[in-house]
């Protein structure tokens, strides 16, 4: 047997030899040949010791038995000092008991050899026969009846008498009670300790290297040590030339890094961020319930307790608007209570996550400033007028109509007292008052400032009076022009209109009108312009052209005199346009051609007056329902601007003569001034910006603000108001 | 020496601050006090300071009667309670404060006005033995003290807008309305001398005028004008203007000749232009952004410009800082456009002006505060002179023409 060993031992040796070899040269490619030549013997090792394993078992066994045989025949000469009687029995009992631990001990390890327990049942659970009077099935297919249990007292006494009640075991399994020799006992006991069953085993012997080098004559292998070993290699040398060559040319690169992302994430985040990143269908998630804060807490500090006040303010509030939560004080966690709400809350919740629909929103996040039209400051935008520094009182009843000269000097007002006034700008003493009789409708300067000319529109009639002002070689011209020889001759198409009469107290011309198809305040402002195209010619040519201009726009005025309204109207500054407003649209006449040109659409209910910026091009219209258009002639027939700022009707509107001002005036009693600015650039459009609100008329009747002039050389802005005071506002 | 001087403040003496002064001053001996430092509280104001000195007079002349003073702290009048004023201009309240004062300047008493028959338009009181005012009926007036109307001037269709007394004995012209540009000269001494007139019209242009000897003997009054006249007896001059001055883009407002060479206009178009009258050219240019109504000249070596316009500001300027068309001083008390102003012809600190909101002011160039408001129009105050060196007249659309006297400017 040992020798048996031995050899089984050296084998195991030779082949651990040669592993560490194997290990050793591992590494070097060159003998992959005797690698695998180091392979096949292990495997044909393997199988060897594999075999000689079975062979050792077996013989292990029989040795187990021999030797437990022995100890047995030990036990016989030795257990003279134990029970006698008993022993025969115990020797049978041991005998089967040694032979069946001997076969489990086998059984474990080998089936070849296996001898039936008596036990019937098989490998079945025992507990499946807990309540049965019977275990299992003997070979003629009767029941095999339990053992009669002792009951615990019984079997107590009984250990108690028994001194060697310590040593047995009840095997349930075979349903017998077995007693453990002494052998046994030891044995368990070691195991109990972990050492080795057997005593004569001993677990750390000393290791014998059976085979010593030291001693033999001879290497296992005479070949000499071959020059390779010790010689590098020449292809190797090549072959990292050639690499590195390719290195620094950059024929072969090397994988960068790469750029490891943060593994943290933010805890506290949105779902929906994350769901957004994603490229799949959009997961809206949840939107995730409040936290709770600190007044839910149920110790709360005291400030978050309402008052009672404050749970009777809860009381009249709605439903809806009351706090859902009220926080309480409890002392201790234990006395909090159950939440009452807490099943309709986790239904009203689930009710809000099934019902609510899920839409992601795309919300165009403008900033509401960006959207304004970005306008220069008013300070920039210097001088106009601002504050009222000079009134002119005098008149008895509403100011209808003002004009300045045109130096600036003097103005006139008419009012609905019958009278003209003219006024000195500078210092607001009225120089002269012109009884007329009728209410006055409008005055108008001449644009000339060598001809100190008035027009006035009264009643049917139109008037063209002289002032009074000037030096006397003015005054001297004024009156020969205003001179008519009292019988005109009679023409037979204009004296079905008009009549040229001298104002019998008055110095001027009266313009009587038969026909009152419109109101003479249509045309009077026309007759200024031909005077001044002609200069002064002679009264028959300017009747006939009148009389050529009144047929041009006859039909427009008989229609506008048929609805009942005035027709408003201004000159072209410079070209012979001119511009008539219907209710709605605002036509545009050529005078030379005697046509149509254009026709502009307001979009206002109706029109109230319209002004011409000095440059011709521009033209601002005020409505009755207090919106201003501006309109830019070379854009399109539709309104540049429109702006919406009197809260009642605009009674009239007024450009600059040369600071780019424009002013509105309303029966709200406000007058607006803006900058427009005209631009010579074709490309740029005209700049508004509303720069003032001039208060400080009152109301009366109804009406507020009448009229509105701009001084003609300063920025300065008077207004006529139905409260019978003009107001002069400075810069 | 601590002296212990009652004044209205006293009662909350003990929880004020005191400040150890002197009181010096240029005036005569009889108005002087000694020059000893006495302490005072802190929250004394100029009416506190006045009977401090009040008290001090009367301790050294028992007959001294009280009057009002006026305080100067390093050339600034006091118009705040001390403690304020120290702690504003940060000065040291630790030493000894050195307060100069002087006789406060405010018309003592207020004349009889003077009745007109129309608007007063201009006045003017360089000479000391009469007013001459200018009225929208068509006449200029003399007048002899408040009340008394020695002369009455016929002779315009226009309502008078300017008069002005040439040399301070002899004559007086009166620019007359709008365009017709008329000079006419008075003399008491029966002699017509050379004048040189400018005037300032809506024609954007500044006119000179000379005015030539004539026949004037024997005649009272002689009249010159440029177009016809109703006075048929009395000679006629015509005259042409002998040089225009064009530069004005709008009408010349105001004009003032103070020296031989140089001429200052003031004109709706914003700008206040220096004019060299040899060479009809203009030498500088001040913008001032608002339509201008009155100019004078004035103030320190007669060299500053006050105006006032369309605003309620009166500006002057220093046109002798380089570089600069800012304002040195704006004084804004008043509520509407500024008519006229004029400088004192002695003090150089001293100015008043005339507003549509009926208020002529007296000011002085060390305080921003007037020194005294004078509200005895009812409406638009039109003109306003000094007369005297100690009288304040003005005239405006209430037809009277007011006469403050008692202004005591040393």
């Amino acid at each position: 047997m040992r020798e048996r060993k031995k050899s089984s031992a050296v084998e195991v040796s030779s082949v651990k030899k040669k592993k560490e070899k194997k290990t050793k040269d591992n590494n070097e490619p060159r003998e992959q040949k005797e690698k695998e030549e180091s392979q096949s013997i292990m495997k044909q090792q393997k199988n060897t010791t594999s075999r000689s394993k079975k062979e050792k078992q077996r013989k292990a066994t029989e040795d187990y038995q021999s030797l437990r045989e022995s100890e047995l025949s030990g036990d016989e000469v030795h257990g003279t000092d134990h029970d006698v009687d008993n022993a025969d029995d115990h020797h049978e009992e041991d005998q089967t008991d040694g032979s069946e631990g001997h076969r489990g001990v086998e059984e474990s390890d080998s089936s070849e050899d296996e001898v039936a327990p008596r036990n019937t049942i098989g490998d079945v659970p025992l507990e499946w026969y807990k309540d049965e009077k019977h275990i299992g099935y003997d070979i003629s297919g009767k029941k095999i009846t339990k053992k009669e249990r002792q009951d615990k007292l019984a079997s107590f006494l009984a250990n108690v008498d028994d001194s060697k009640s310590w040593r047995k075991i009840y095997d349930e399994y075979n349903d017998e009670e077995v007693e453990l020799t002494k052998e046994e006992i030891r044995l368990v006991q070691r195991l109990l300790k972990g050492k080795a069953p057997h005593t004569d085993f001993d677990q750390y012997a000393d290791y014998v290297d059976w085979f010593k080098y030291d001693d033999a004559l001879h290497p296992l292998s005479n070949a000499p040590e071959p020059k390779r070993r010790f010689i590098p290699s020449k292809w190797e040398s090549k072959k990292v030339v050639q690499y590195v060559r390719a290195i620094r040319k950059g024929l072969i690169k090397f994988d960068e890094p790469k750029e490891e992302e943060p593994k943290f994430y933010l805890l506290w985040g949105d779902d929906s961020s994350a769901a957004e990143k994603a490229n799949h269908l959009a997961y809206i998630p949840a939107p995730k319930p409040k936290l709770p804060g600190h007044e839910e807490s149920y110790n709360p500090s005291l400030e978050y307790i309402p008052t009672q006040e404050e749970l009777n303010s809860y009381q009249l509030m709605y439903e809806e608007d009351r706090p859902k939560f009220i926080p309480r004080r409890f002392t201790s966690l234990r006395s909090v209570p159950a939440y009452e709400n807490a099943v309709k809350d986790s239904f009203e919740r689930c009710m809000d996550l099934y019902l609510c629909p899920r839409v992601r929103k795309k919300r165009v996040n403008i900033d509401p400033e960006t959207l304004k039209p970005k306008l220069p400051s008013r300070k920039d935008l210097k001088p106009y007028p601002v504050a009222c520094y000079l009134e002119y009182k005098g008149h008895k009843g509403a100011v209808v109509s003002i004009s300045t000269e045109a130096s600036g000097q003097w103005f006139a007002s008419g009012s609905t007292d019958g009278t003209v006034r003219i006024w000195e700008v500078e210092s607001g003493r009225c120089l002269r008052v012109l009884e007329i009789g009728e209410a006055i409708q409008y005055v108008a300067w001449n644009p000339l400032p060598e001809l100190p000319v008035l027009a006035v529109s009264a009643g049917q009639d139109v008037l063209i009076l002289n002032t009074g002002l000037g030096n006397e070689e003015e005054q001297r011209r004024v009156k020969d022009l205003l001179h008519v020889e009292t019988p005109t001759a009679p023409d037979d198409n204009m004296a079905s209109i008009v009549s040229w009469l001298q104002h019998d107290k008055l110095d001027g011309i009266r313009l009587r009108h038969f026909k009152v198809a419109f109101s003479p305040l249509s045309i009077f402002s026309c007759i200024f312009v031909l005077v001044l195209d002609l200069g002064l010619v002679e009264d028959h040519l300017l009747k006939n052209l009148l009389l050529a201009l009144m047929f041009t726009l006859d039909g427009v005025f008989g229609r506008m005199a048929s609805q009942g309204r005035l027709p408003l109207h201004v000159f072209h500054p410079t070209r012979s346009i001119f511009f008539v407003s219907t209710k709605k649209n605002i036509r545009v006449y050529d005078l030379l051609k005697q046509r149509l040109i254009k026709k502009l659409e307001t979009g206002l209910k109706e029109v109230s007056s319209i002004a011409i910026h000095p440059a011709g091009d521009n033209l601002i219209v005020g409505s009755r329902e207090g919106k201003l258009c501006w309109f830019d002639m070379d854009l399109s027939s539709k309104p540049y601007r429109v702006l919406k700022c009197h809260p009642k009707d605009i009674t009239n509107v007024a450009f600059h003569r040369s600071y780019p001002l424009f002013a509105s005036c309303s029966d709200d009693c406000t007058a607006y001034v803006f900058h427009g600015m005209v631009y010579s650039d074709l490309n740029q459009n005209p700049l508004i910006v509303p720069l003032e609100i001039l208060r400080g008329h009152t109301s009366s009747n109804g009406r507020g603000v009448m009229d509105c002039k701009f001084h003609p050389r300063q920025p300065w802005l008077f207004t006529a108001g139905a409260d019978s005071v003009i107001r002069l506002y400075c810069h | 020496m601590d002296m212990n001087i009652e004044t209205p403040e006293d009662q909350n003496e003990e929880n004020s601050r005191r400040v150890q002064v002197r009181f010096k001053t240029k005036l005569k001996p009889p108005q002087k006090v000694p020059s000893n430092s006495i302490a005072i509280p802190s929250n004394l104001t100029r009416f506190g300071l006045s009977s401090v000195v009040n008290n001090l007079l009367q301790a050294v002349n028992p007959e001294w009667k009280s009057e009002p003073f006026d305080f100067l702290i390093n050339g600034e009048l006091v118009r705040m309670s001390l403690e304020q004023f120290l702690l504003a201009k940060g000065i040291s309240a630790e030493k000894v404060l050195e307060i100069e004062y002087i006789k406060a300047v405010a018309p003592q008493k207020e004349e009889e006005p003077s009745l007109h028959d129309d608007w007063v338009s201009a006045v003017d009181g360089s000479n000391p033995g009469f007013i001459l005012t200018g009225c929208y009926d068509n006449l200029g007036r003399v007048w002899k003290a408040g009340g008394v109307c020695t002369h009455i001037l016929e002779g315009h269709c226009g309502a008078v807008s300017s008069v002005n007394i040439i040399k301070s004995d002899v004559c007086f012209a009166a620019c007359a309305g709008l365009k017709y540009v008329t000079v006419a000269t008075a003399s008491k001494d029966q002699t017509l001398r050379l004048w040189k007139v400018c005037s300032g019209s809506w024609d954007c242009t500044i006119s000179l005028w000379r005015t030539n000897d004539s026949d004037a003997a024997g005649n009272q009054v002689s009249i010159k004008k440029r177009k016809g006249n109703n006075q048929v007896e009395e000679p006629q001059l015509e005259g042409e203007a002998i040089s225009t001055l064009v530069g004005h883009t709008q009408c010349v407002s105001s004009v003032v000749w103070p020296q031989q060479e140089t001429i200052y206009s003031a004109s709706w178009d914003h700008s206040v232009r220096t004019w060299d009258v040899e060479m009809g050219k203009d030498l500088s240019d001040i913008f001032c952004g608002k339509a201008l109504n009155c100019i004078d000249i004035g103030g320190e070596g007669s060299a500053l410009i006050a105006a006032g316009g369309s605003d309620p500001i009166l500006r002057i300027w220093d046109p002798r800082k380089p570089g600069t068309s800012a304002p040195v001083f704006q004084f804004s008390s008043h509520n509407s456009w500024i008519s006229a102003c004029k400088w004192h012809n002695k003090s150089w600190f001293h100015l008043i002006s005339a507003s549509y909101d009926g208020k002529v002011m007296l000011w002085d160039l060390r305080t921003a505060w007037p020194l005294s408001v004078i509200d005895s129009h009812k409406d638009k105050v039109l003109c306003a002179d000094w007369w005297r060196g100690d009288s304040v007249i003005s005239g405006g659309v209430d037809s009277k023409l007011c006469v403050s006297s008692g202004v005591s400017i040393q």
